[in-house]
């Protein structure tokens, strides 16, 4: 009996001496997040996730700016979320282009700000590192959760803070955090822009591998860039909002303006514009040496306004996106068809429309706006004309086309293809042989397919890189990375935050036509004072506000710009409320073609200038409170 | 091709069938040489059973066809060989056969008992078998030959013919048709639902169960109460499939084997509109919503367009009749020996099914591009007798698909029709004058060439795969009685090996459109669209290889003896490994094995035939959970008596002649919960390249970065149901058997991700927690009616019917205190949330003045919903519980089987209840492109969905503003307004329908003893034959799914032998 139970109990020993280790199968080395910090290599990953969360701009199916406003028109067969917001679809169940939660093509911001703040916790572990990057990469590192934070804050406004990050265990009922105040919002990017400041490189030296990264430059802009968007009148002192009130009743939304905020932007413009310079920065200008075109003054300045935007790490780009290079944009832009040996080539698309209203927005080749120009005929602009050897760089010779086209600024056919436009580059570099689109029914350019065509009749030219070439069966793309922002930006924000602080000045002006001058305008106090209806108008602020405006939308047009500026401006109540028209593209004479036609009724209300914040969110999260008239 | 695999088929089966003719032949020439010199004598007698003598019960002299039946009185007399070791078979249905040897007797009086598969049969449970009077856990079994349909799907035959069983089948596909199947519905939101499939102790999938041959079951039991499945522990939760094969007898080799042909065609197609309503229709879709927009169709290629015409210049294709043939054919064949001596006993049986598509073939190919699904399976079980107390068995089985078919599956070729253009292009062009060079097929297609051509894509190439299951199992079975009595214990080795691969060759097809045309003479130019992606030859791409192990080992030790007559006690103690590996991971965290250990145990006792009680447990542990967590204790115990068998109901017991009553408790788990494996482990993915950032002149510096999906979290564990079942049985004169249960399940820890993290808080990902609770209940019913007649015919009724709901007990959500609608719990698991529709907007005032609906761009003739909670505008806080649950609570079926002389019919009806479904509002949307993947929305290719007759009958249009129109407003792109859940797209899944009819003919036994034959038996069946329901656009029992590949209707003929 007694040898039974030694067996018996030798057997269950085994059985369950085996079991424990039988199940154990999980190797110990499993990666875990705390690999991350164990040496530099690793950590340098996580840096990298820190970036990739940067929204693509030059995306036009992620970027707001080109399709949720009236810069960039679409058609139905191609129909991207921002569009949806144009057309007035915009909801609360599942929001378009929702940085909040991440969907609907948006990217999660939280999430983003999540990685940042898992860096910074834990960058001081990593070993093997000097100290002077680890300085440099946590200066990085804020200065993308500063990004991110003011990415949410001019969508949504007043946003909950993510200061640092909440453990994974946290309380649930901890976790439903209210939104911060607007003030508190704008301060605390600002803060944290300043603490990374001082130790991001002034310029990138290694340019091979770390052009890109974040510069002193591009944080002293971008900080410019969140002050004056703190000082416009969308968040400074709007009245719109006097009852934004979290559910505790505190105001969140503070409704005082404050004339100190645009100092605060014109001393903070000063600062990035001499720091940019500093490290080299200057306007682009176009050079011949070493180029064997033979390009005549018109395309000169064509090329100034072009390549400024798409020639890679040009001198003027203070913050390039090589994280967005601009590819499938380019596609958008360029018409197909343009080559009309190749005009079964699907490689070009063409499906991004420019509206009449932004071609209507550039000025008269006087340089001032086409409505205010005493030599311009504003009123028959849709009369038909035919291009003479004068403007043969512009139209193509003998081409009829409407007025609306002719007698220009530079800029207009810089950024603008059209029917009978000269456009330059795309494999055509001799001038008197380049290309020029013909839109109208049955040419190259015009809507074949159905499924790829413009519906406005102009292409945002501007975006196209000049040596890109279409093929027989597709279309080889020279990328570049989209400028957040370049110097003219600055320069016609600090002219704007001048202007707003302390009114018209001899400083205001130098900064414009510094802007203009390279577009080949003259000066804006005597443009006005020859050629407009109204030559007194640069002398007094509301009227140099005017001209401000103006200049920014036609000198940063087409670069996701405008959407944000006509909303900090309080202008999209009246911007967004026009009809969007287009040529009517689908005639075959320039008598049916260059009709008006309203493609869309836009409408636009005070609701608009906040996204909404998705219903479910504040489901999970009852302490915050959605955006006012959503 | 498929004539030649039939050949091949008959060809392998009469090479066998000759050489075991032969052997049997011998065999009986010996017999017959003895019977001659034997004298003969007569016996007589009576057969009864406990309520009386029966008339026509067959007796026969064993190992012969010499035999009689009873009279009336029951009376028999028969000639026999005077030969003491003679013996008489006494067989009826419904009864018992019994042999007697008749020794000097000359009167031999009989009483038949109850067949013993109603009562006294062995049933198969869970490690063991256990007899039916004897059973308190909740176990239904069926007669394999039940599940004898005329399919090559055997999971199809499920629906209503198992009580506790919720079955349905979605699609016709061939290999692609599995029924989904749940054991008493389903009672989790948690990932694993269906039930765990044991084919001879060895866990398989659902695709095996569908291969297997009913002809080589032995058993089928499904198991569903705790008692039942607590032995399989942490993975009997949502119960058990449990099938044995045969195992060969003792006796002379006995042959049978049977033929099937059988034609099938869809139950229903769906109609789509005429192509001049197509294009009238496209064109009203575009300016409805746009008064702009520019035309599709002009009026002269309307009013040109004949269908049915032919015409190259004005085409009018009907995809479906271009690509599918009215009906396929298919064969099955299989063929079982066994047999053995005292030694040995084997059962051997091989089966070939032949599948075939009903894809048409183009003669310009060499290559076929139908489906040709050719299944076979051999299995081989052999049992040893080393020494009169060893027995070893050994069971080798294989199934082995080998399929040549289109790229596409052939449901994807049905979905694509219902995208494809009706008239802008022919499938092909005829070569003419200008192409007679072409080697190619002309494809049709327009403007660049990026139309969706399905016939292009189904002959442009053709994909193989082939999957292999190959099982080798090794029992060793001892006989402890030496050292007490009834001890036995036995051990089991299993190792599978299963692989998968699949190869596709194909060409770019070349495509052309119209070019000019002039209608005066019919004459017209084609021009070629792709001259540079067109290819003529063929390439090719290897695909998806699966390959994967698992070894399984399981040692038992069992105790079964009988004390003083009437205590009846039995023990059972089980130990389990099982390891499986899977090669294709994506993961290391997928790629480790899965373990599984276990010890069960059950102990039972009995008293007198009258008290029961019984306790089982299992005891696992599962590689997936954190060390605390990995070990689980599983008890069950259940009582049971049997009042009839009690002193005071004899008075009854011939009427009443069974009433029993049991029931069962118990925990059992499930251990798989979620999609992942070692969900208490953080996921990390330290080189992800969503994560990457560039940097540099040339974008030359890129790295990748870091990614969590998963959240560590130790406590993570499996799944517990809590389950108890009661139980009736009821038998009435031997002819009636009642069996009737309750069952109420309460499940816990069911894994869940938190709701309430707002995104704020930045999470990669929800965490997950054991949080969920549900419970279910229901009721199964199953029903058999047994009876002969005097003039020998015999009729056998049965029904069956499964009730089974469930309900959220607990389960994280939103906040819903002020929009309680919103909160799932107290709904059933399949319940859906949808809007309240009520109407369509009948104009834009209507629209202007109502609620604001927040899903884009809505008019009139668009839907409108209800606001629930009157806050002016309709979000998704005014969703309601709509309908009935997606999956049904209630599946039944009834059948009468009647026999006469040499025929037999018998009919099966099945149907299903409380079942709501939707019809897909936006793969059924005319105009608009439609993805069934991600792959086909990056493919380039233009996907326009067809219009259904039924939407172009009934549709709102400015026109005709019906309010209540089955289809709202057109539109040529996707109005997401009108794709909501709601319940405008709502409809009831309720049917019934004649499952299957067949007819069989036995030759008389003068005719197969001629042919050497012991029986013979040719058959016609029909299956899915017709339907009742208030649907008609597609086969209902396909639900949602109608545009797929169809449920098929099937007619076949078949024959049965054995020898």
């Amino acid at each position: 009996m007694k040898k039974l139970y030694i067996y018996a109990s030798l057997i269950i020993g085994l059985i369950f001496g085996s079991c424990q280790n039988y199940l154990d199968i999980v190797p110990d080395n499993v990666a875990t997040i705390d690999n991350s910090f164990n040496m530099r290599v690793s950590a340098e990953r996580f840096l990298f996730s820190c970036y990739s969360y940067l929204p693509k701009l030059s995306n036009i199916e992620k970027n707001p700016a080109f399709t949720a406003g009236d810069e960039i028109w679409l058609h139905d067969n191609y129909i991207t979320p921002g569009w949806q917001i144009a057309q007035g679809n915009q909801n609360v169940v599942d929001p378009f282009l929702n940085y909040w939660q991440g969907t609907r093509s948006g990217d999660d911001l939280y999430q983003a700000i999540r990685d940042c703040n898992i860096f910074l916790e834990n960058i001081d572990l990593v070993p093997d590192m000097e100290e002077g990057e680890r300085l440099r990469w946590i200066a990085e590192v804020k200065f993308l959760k500063a990004y991110y934070h003011f990415y949410l804050i001019r969508m949504y406004g007043p946003i909950p803070l993510k200061k640092e990050n909440l453990p994974i265990d946290t309380d649930p009922e901890a976790v439903k955090v209210p939104r911060n105040t607007l003030d508190e919002c704008f301060e605390y990017v600002v803060e944290l822009l300043d603490e990374s400041t001082a130790y991001l490189p002034p310029k990138i030296l290694n340019e091979s591998t770390e052009l890109g990264r974040i510069t002193q430059p591009i944080a002293l802009a971008i900080k410019a860039y969140v002050l004056a968007t703190a000082a416009s009148p969308l968040f400074n002192g709007n009245p719109d909002y006097t009852n934004f009130k979290d559910k505790q009743g505190n105001l969140i939304f503070g409704t005082t303006y404050s004339a100190e905020k645009w100092e605060r932007a014109k001393e903070a413009c000063r600062l990035a514009i001499e720091a940019a310079e500093a490290a080299g920065a200057r306007l682009y200008y176009y050079s011949q040496s070493g180029q064997q075109y033979n390009v005549s003054p018109d395309l000169e300045i064509q090329m100034n306004i072009r390549n400024a935007v798409t020639e890679k790490w040009n001198d003027e780009i203070i913050w390039g996106h090589s994280n967005s290079m601009t590819d499938n944009m380019q596609v958008q832009a360029t018409p197909r068809g343009l080559d009309p040996a190749n005009r079964a080539s699907a490689g070009a698309r063409g499906n991004a429309g420019v509206p009449i209203k932004i071609a209507s927005i550039f000025y008269s080749k006087n340089g001032v706006p086409i409505e205010e120009d005493k030599a311009w005929d504003y009123a028959g602009r849709f009369n038909l004309r035919q291009a003479s050897a004068e403007e043969e760089h512009l139209i193509k010779l003998g081409y009829t086309t409407a007025n609306l086209n002719f007698d220009r600024e530079q800029r207009f056919y810089a950024s603008l293809g059209f029917d009978g436009g000269i456009w330059f580059g795309q494999g055509k570099f001799n001038e008197e042989e380049a290309f020029f689109v013909s839109a109208k029914k049955g040419d190259p350019a015009s809507n074949v397919t159905n499924a790829t065509f413009n519906a406005t009749g102009y292409w945002a030219k501007k975006l196209v890189n000049y040596t890109n070439v279409i093929t027989a069966t597709g279309y080889n793309r020279e990328q570049y990375p989209w400028p957040i922002i370049r110097l003219a930006n600055l320069y016609l924000l600090y002219a704007e935050t001048l202007n707003e602080s302390g009114g018209p000045s001899s400083e205001v002006y130098q900064w414009l036509d510094l802007v203009r001058e390279r577009a080949g305008l003259a000066g804006v106090v005597d443009s006005w004072a020859q050629h407009s209806v109204n030559p007194t108008k640069p002398l007094n602020q509301d009227g140099l506000r005017e001209i401000i405006h103006r200049e920014r939308l036609i000198e940063l047009a087409l670069e996701g710009q405008r959407y944000w500026d006509l909303r900090r401006w309080k202008k999209a109540t009246e911007e967004l409320n026009k009809p969007i028209t287009g040529w009517d593209i689908e005639q075959r004479t320039p008598e049916g073609y260059y009709r008006e036609k309203v493609l869309f009724q836009q409408s636009f209300s005070t609701r608009d200038y906040l996204w909404p914040i998705r219903e479910n969110e504040l489901l999970a999260n009852k302490n915050t409170v959605q955006n006012p008239g959503w | 091709m498929m004539n030649n695999s039939l050949l091949f088929g008959c060809i392998a089966f009469l090479i066998l069938a000759s050489t075991v003719l032969s052997f049997e032949v011998q065999g009986n020439e010996k017999s017959q040489d003895k019977e001659q010199v034997l004298q003969t004598k007569e016996v007589y007698g009576t057969v009864r059973d406990s309520v009386g003598p029966i008339p026509g019960v067959s007796v026969t002299i064993k190992n012969t066809t010499t035999g009689t039946t009873t009279d009336l009185n029951g009376k028999y007399i028969l000639e026999v060989p005077d030969d003491p070791n003679t013996t008489l078979v006494f067989s009826m249905v419904g009864f018992d056969p019994q042999e007697i040897v008749i020794g000097n007797q000359t009167s031999i009086d009989v009483t038949l008992q109850v067949s013993s598969t109603q009562l006294d049969e062995a049933v198969v449970v869970a490690f063991g078998t256990q007899k039916r009077t004897d059973l308190i856990g909740s176990v239904t079994s069926i007669n394999p030959s039940e599940l004898k349909v005329p399919s090559s799907n055997l999971t199809t035959a499920l629906a209503g013919r198992l009580a506790g069983v919720i079955a349905y089948q979605r699609s016709g596909e061939p290999g692609a048709d599995n029924a989904e199947f749940f054991i008493r519905g389903v009672t989790t939101f948690g990932y694993k639902k269906d039930p765990l499939i044991l084919i001879d102790n060895i866990e398989l999938t659902s695709t095996d169960l569908a291969r297997l041959n009913p002809d080589d079951i032995a058993s089928f039991s499904i198991m569903k109460d705790a008692t039942a499945t607590a032995l399989y522990g942490a993975r009997g939760a949502n119960g058990v499939i449990l099938v044995t094969t045969k195992e060969g007898k003792e006796g002379q080799a006995r042959v049978s084997f049977r033929l099937e042909n059988s034609i099938s065609s869809p139950t229903q197609d769906v109609e789509l509109a005429d192509p001049i309503t197509y294009m009238r229709l496209n064109n009203e879709a575009i300016l409805t919503r746009d008064p702009l927009g520019r035309l599709l169709y002009s009026d002269e290629k309307i009013n040109n367009t004949v269908p049915g015409s032919n015409s190259l210049i004005f085409p009018s294709t009907d995809w479906r009749k271009e690509l599918f043939k009215d009906h396929a054919i298919n064969q099955r064949a299989n063929l079982s020996v066994s047999g053995g001596g005292k030694v040995a006993r084997y059962y051997v049986a091989g089966s070939f099914n032949q599948d075939n598509g009903v894809l048409k073939v183009d003669n310009r190919n060499n290559f076929n591009n139908n489906i040709n699904l050719k299944t076979s399976s051999l299995r081989a079980n052999v049992n040893i007798n080393l020494t009169p107390t060893t027995e070893l068995i050994t069971r080798l089985s294989g199934t082995f698909d080998d399929y040549t078919g289109p790229i596409y599956s052939g449901g994807g070729f049905y979905t694509r029709v219902m995208r494809a253009n009706p008239v802008l292009f022919p499938a092909y062009y005829p070569v003419d004058a200008d192409h007679s060079f072409v080697k190619h097929i002309m494809f049709g297609n327009f403007e660049e060439g990026n139309y969706l051509n399905p016939y292009a894509d189904m002959v442009r190439g053709y994909k193989d795969y082939a999957r292999s299951n190959m099982n080798a199992q090794f029992q060793l079975q001892q006989d402890f009685g030496f050292i007490t009595e009834g001890l036995s214990a036995r051990g089991l080795v299993n190792t599978a090996r299963i692989s998968f691969f699949d190869v596709i060759r194909q060409y770019e097809p070349f495509y052309y459109q119209l070019g000019a045309y002039n209608l005066r003479n019919n004459s017209y130019q084609i021009n070629i669209i792709n001259p540079d992606d067109g290819e003529d030859y063929l390439s090719y791409q290897p695909g998806e290889k699966t390959i994967s192990s698992t070894v399984y080992l399981e040692t038992a030790v069992n105790y079964n003896r009988t004390f003083a007559e009437k205590h009846n006690v039995s023990g059972m103690l089980v130990y389990i490994l099982r390891e499986a590996l899977d090669a294709n991971s994506a993961t290391l965290q997928e790629s480790l094995p899965f373990r599984n250990v276990g010890l069960s145990g059950r102990a039972t006792y009995s008293y007198d035939n009258r008290y029961y009680a019984e306790f089982n447990f299992g005891y696992n542990g599962s590689e997936r959970f954190y060390k605390a967590q990995r070990f689980g204790f599983f008890p069950s115990a259940g009582l049971a008596w049997t009042i009839s068998n009690e002193k005071f109901w004899e008075p009854l017991k011939s009427t009443i002649t069974n009433l029993r009553l049991r029931g069962t408790y118990g925990i059992v788990g499930n251990d798989a919960i979620g999609a992942g494996r070692f969900l208490y482990l953080s996921e990390v993915n330290p080189n992800d390249n969503d994560r990457r950032a560039v940097f540099g002149t040339n974008n030359g510096y890129s790295r990748n970065g870091v990614s969590i999906s998963r959240y560590s979290d130790l406590n993570i564990t499996w799944e517990t149901a809590k389950k108890a079942n009661i139980a009736l049985e009821l038998g009435i004169s031997n002819r009636w058997n009642i069996i009737a249960e309750y069952f109420r399940e309460h499940r816990t820890n069911i894994l869940q991700s938190r709701a309430s993290t707002p995104a704020s808080m930045g999470l990669w990902a929800t965490p997950a927690a054991n949080i969920g609770e549900a419970k279910g209940k229901g009721i199964d019913f199953s029903l058999d009616y047994n009876q002969s007649f005097l003039n020998g015919s015999w009729i056998q009724a049965r029904a069956n019917f499964t009730y089974a709901t469930s309900a959220y007990e607990i389960f994280e959500e939103y906040d819903y205190t002020n929009e309680w609608w919103k909160s799932r719990v107290g709904y059933p698991i399949n319940q859906r949330w949808g809007y309240i529709a009520e109407s369509l907007f009948v104009d834009e005032a209507e629209v202007t003045n109502s609620p604001r609906q927040n899903f884009g761009e809505y008019l009139a003739g668009d839907i409108k919903y209800r606001d629930i909670n009157k806050d002016g505008q309709i979000t998704e806080l005014d969703m309601v519980p709509i309908g009935y649950p997606t999956m049904p609570e209630i599946v039944y079926g009834f059948g009468v089987s009647y026999g006469i002389k040499n025929f037999d019919i018998s009919t099966f009806f099945q149907g299903l209840a409380r079942e709501s479904f939707w019809i897909d509002p936006e793969a059924t949307a005319p105009f608009v492109p439609y993805h069934y993947s991600d792959q086909e929305r990056n493919s380039g290719i233009l996907y326009r969905n067809q219009l259904l007759q039924a939407y172009a009958e009934s549709y709102w249009s400015e026109d005709n503003r019906d309010l209540y129109a089955l289809f709202p407003r057109l539109s040529t792109y996707p109005i997401e307004n009108n794709t909501q859940s709601s319940t405008w797209f709502m409809r009831n899944g309720a049917f019934l329908r004649l499952k299957q009819v067949e007819l069989g003919y036995t030759l008389p036994k003068s005719i197969t003893e001629k042919l050497r034959m012991s029986n013979l038996r040719i058959y016609a069946n029909g299956t899915n034959l017709l339907t009742w329901s208030k649907f008609d656009l597609w086969d209902i029992e396909m639900a949602g799914n109608g545009l797929r590949y169809p449920v098929q209707k099937v007619y076949n003929i078949g024959l049965q032998a054995s020898f």
